[in-house]
């Protein structure tokens, strides 16, 4: 776990909409909504580089500064452009230190399994879990060991140990990570095919009129 | 053997347009890591096809390819020195519409390094500008 709070200056946007949006990102800020305890929702641009080194440093929780009064928030949901390179947007929630508050934490596999030695394949199934826990016990990300996984083997949620004070949300039976033989791919068959010389059908066409039996002799 | 449909509504397709960025399959669903288009173009079944093979041939059997994009389109060519008219001219080849940030093919079970080499040479067969991407762990 990291240090978990980290003040940021923000303003209140005043101007909404796609238009303005853009202007606040064009001025390296990030837009931001505020919203959470039956309070009003408030619009806010924030300093995208203070935002963006603090999620890259572990941070989920903000005291974010505005209109003289500070704020503790976490971070709800991030927005990225179309290539997942930039941020765009992001949700911020109200939070209390005492709150819990459902979160997805990444998982990270660690090691090299038994059963690759063997020619065995890792398989991730799931990069996350959904956990509740206190907003100050929120982990970077949970560390799963795979070093002891042979073929056939498998983790699932339920294997996690998790640490006190943290209650797993997903599936217990939802599976992480698994360890098999590779399978023999399904293109297998189609480089034979090339190898022999086929060559491409069309494909069938759903509406084409089919001729009927009594239409071919009429015709003869 | 191209990738093509095995049914379809209609035979040919109009070309139409394609604007704007990829909304859907624009991230790492998948595999660990992914070859990410930057530029929009059509991909032919054949250009896929070596796509395929160039990753699954450096692999060696290793870990495993996923092709997220597939040809669903059509498109028509005129014979050579052929009069305009008579009508729309037969297929050619099927095609993938393919906008920045679509994510054509990922990488599970293998290291990020041999997973960066693999996808090299997928991006030396496709027709548009690449980058490599891993997946991204959200937050919520």
């Amino acid at each position: 776990m990291v240090a978990k709070e980290l003040v940021l200056k923000a303003e209140l946007r005043k101007k909404l909409g796609s238009k303005h949006s853009a202007k606040v990102r064009q001025s390296g800020k990030i837009p931001a909504v505020v919203y959470g305890h039956g309070q009003e929702p408030e619009m806010l641009s924030l300093d995208e580089h203070d935002f963006v080194e603090g999620l890259h440093h572990g941070h989920r929780l903000f005291d974010v500064q505005f209109e003289g009064k500070t704020e503790k928030l976490l971070v709800k949901d991030i927005q990225y452009d179309h290539l997942g390179k930039k941020i765009i947007h992001t949700d911020l929630i109200r939070v209390d230190l005492t709150e819990r508050v459902e979160v997805e934490a990444p998982l990270i596999f660690k090691g090299t399994p038994a059963g690759s030695h063997e020619g065995g394949l890792l398989e991730e199934h799931l990069d996350h879990l959904e956990i509740e826990c206190t907003v100050t016990e929120i982990p970077e990300a949970i560390d799963v060991s795979v070093k002891h996984l042979g073929i056939g083997d498998s983790i699932h949620a339920r294997d996690i140990k998790l640490p006190d004070g943290i209650k797993l949300i997903t599936d217990p039976d939802a599976l992480l990570i698994s360890c098999r033989l590779p399978a023999v791919t399904a293109a297998a068959p189609a480089e034979e095919a090339a190898e022999e010389g086929e060559e491409p059908t069309s494909p069938e066409v759903i509406t084409e009129r089919k001729p009927k039996e009594g239409e071919e002799e009429s015709e003869k | 053997m191209a990738l093509m449909p095995k049914r379809v509504k209609y035979r040919k397709s109009q070309r139409g347009k394609m604007r704007g960025n990829a909304t859907r399959t624009n991230y790492v669903a998948f595999g660990e890591f992914g070859l990410q288009s930057l530029e929009t173009k059509w991909v032919t079944g054949r250009q896929i096809e070596a796509g395929r093979v160039a990753a699954s041939h450096f692999l060696e059997r290793v870990g495993r390819v996923y092709i997220r994009i597939f040809p669903h389109k059509s498109i028509t060519k005129k014979p050579l020195e052929t009069r305009m008219g008579k009508g729309k001219a037969e297929v050619e080849q099927w095609v993938a519409c393919v906008r920045p940030g679509t994510v054509m093919f990922e990488i599970g079970g293998v290291a990020e390094n041999v997973a960066k080499r693999a996808l090299a040479r997928v991006a030396h067969k496709m027709p548009v500008k690449c980058r490599f991407v891993s997946r991204r762990h959200t937050i919520g």
